[in-house]
């Protein structure tokens, strides 16, 4: 995601959001000019409209014949490059995403990775959540997203400008995103996930941590530049276990 | 590790990959070609050269993007084998107009339309940015230009699509 940091003026602005609606504008350009929040606004829903017109339906997969590889040319795995362990974890976690989507579709009952992994795949795949923004959702929003009956949560944690009901391991769990000082913070409220200690979460571009909370877990994931330590305290502050 | 198990591990490593990409995949050859049938036999291809090939992806990082640029290459040697005219909007087969109305809500496909209707070298892009996550960047990467001329053609995009909806609103 490109960062504006130069002052800009209105059409410099414009131009640069229209062409990146997640545009990072350090400059301050837009909190100060009201017309350009609104323009920011506009290019904002457009953007999420146009996901969702992109988002066509898939036709289910037929697995076309696949010739027979000669044994002998196939490359031991044993043999690659070992990639970085973060990147590791992002495909295994993407892996572990598409089988968890695919068997819910097929009514296949699910197999579960490592918490860790179906976090980092969750934040992975809802990437219009991650759009910096500085409209916070409503009350009833978040409401809708923390029902009572898993927690209650107040605005304390930060600006809160995502919030979404979604799925790990099969359970439902509140997504959040906050602004942090270097971009948007994930926020995955886990009550039914528990962890025996902290665990965190070492990626190329992020930085992470589940942290045990009652016998559940909320796991926070932002930017790897994210000081994660003041934020904890605030969400930890902010969230109740209903149960 | 004996080779019958190199090969069974080649086999669920692709297996996983398209479990994981798929659904990109379709949607990005959909949106290449408008057509969804024709998106159909591109994925195709594109699985049966991923499958020939898998050994070539060493980085399971850039697995996304070295399928999507199967997909793209698929897309085009399928057009240049058949040189389709190009599409009229306004005189569609069911399998393209089948991609434009899905959705019960008409500002969705009233969108799709719009989108549909943008020039090739605006929808790619915008297709990239907008569904696949990609930054400017990447796309330059994959599509191989400089990233001022997929600026320039994100922002064309979004204001043609902004002046579409306005008219859609206004009419």
């Amino acid at each position: 995601m490109s960062k504006v940091t130069m002052k800009m003026n209105c059409t410099d602005y414009r131009e640069a959001l229209t062409a990146e609606p997640g545009l990072q504008d350090e400059s301050g350009h837009a909190e100060s000019c009201a017309d350009c929040q609104a323009y920011r606004d506009e290019i904002l829903a457009l953007n999420e409209k146009l996901m969702a017109a992109m988002e066509i339906s898939v036709p289910e997969l037929i697995m076309p014949e696949l010739p027979v590889i000669d044994s002998e040319k196939v490359v031991d795995l044993s043999s690659r490059r070992v990639t970085p362990r973060p990147v590791w974890y992002a495909l295994a976690a993407s892996v572990l995403l598409a089988a968890v989507v695919f068997m819910q579709m097929t009514g296949t009952e699910a197999i579960y990775g490592t918490l860790e992994e179906q976090v980092l795949a969750h934040v992975d795949h809802e990437p219009l959540a991650l759009r910096p923004s500085s409209t916070p959702v409503s009350d009833s929003q978040l409401s809708r997203a923390v029902p009572q009956n898993i927690a209650s949560m107040n605005h304390d944690a930060g600006l809160i400008t995502y919030a979404q009901s979604c799925t790990i391991s099969g359970r439902v769990v509140p997504h959040l995103v906050i602004q942090g000082a270097h971009g948007p913070i994930t926020i995955l409220l886990m009550p039914e996930e528990p962890v025996a200690k902290a665990t965190t979460i070492d990626g190329v571009n992020i930085r992470g941590i589940i942290l045990p909370v009652g016998n559940g877990s909320i796991a926070i994931i932002g930017d790897r530049e994210e000081q994660l330590d003041q934020v904890k305290e605030n969400v930890l502050d902010s969230v109740m276990w209903s149960t | 590790m004996n080779t019958s198990n190199a090969v069974d591990e080649r086999r669920q490593r692709f297996d996983r990959l398209v479990a994981v990409y798929y659904m990109d995949m379709f949607r990005y050859a959909a949106w290449l070609c408008r057509d969804r049938s024709i998106a159909e036999e591109v994925v195709q291809e594109a699985l049966l050269r991923a499958w020939k090939s898998l050994d070539a992806l060493r980085d399971a990082a850039a697995a996304k993007q070295w399928l999507l640029t199967i997909v793209r290459r698929e897309n085009a040697r399928y057009f240049e084998r058949r040189r389709l005219e190009t599409v009229d909007i306004d005189n569609l087969t069911a399998s393209q107009s089948a991609l434009l109305a899905e959705a019960s809500n008409e500002e969705l496909n009233d969108l799709r339309e719009a989108i549909y209707g943008l020039e090739d070298d605006y929808r790619e892009p915008l297709v990239l940015q907008v569904l696949m996550g990609y930054s400017t960047n990447e796309i330059a990467e994959l599509m191989g230009l400089k990233q001022g001329a997929v600026l320039t053609r994100l922002h064309r995009a979004r204001l043609k699509l902004k002046e579409d909806v306005a008219d859609e609103v206004n009419s």
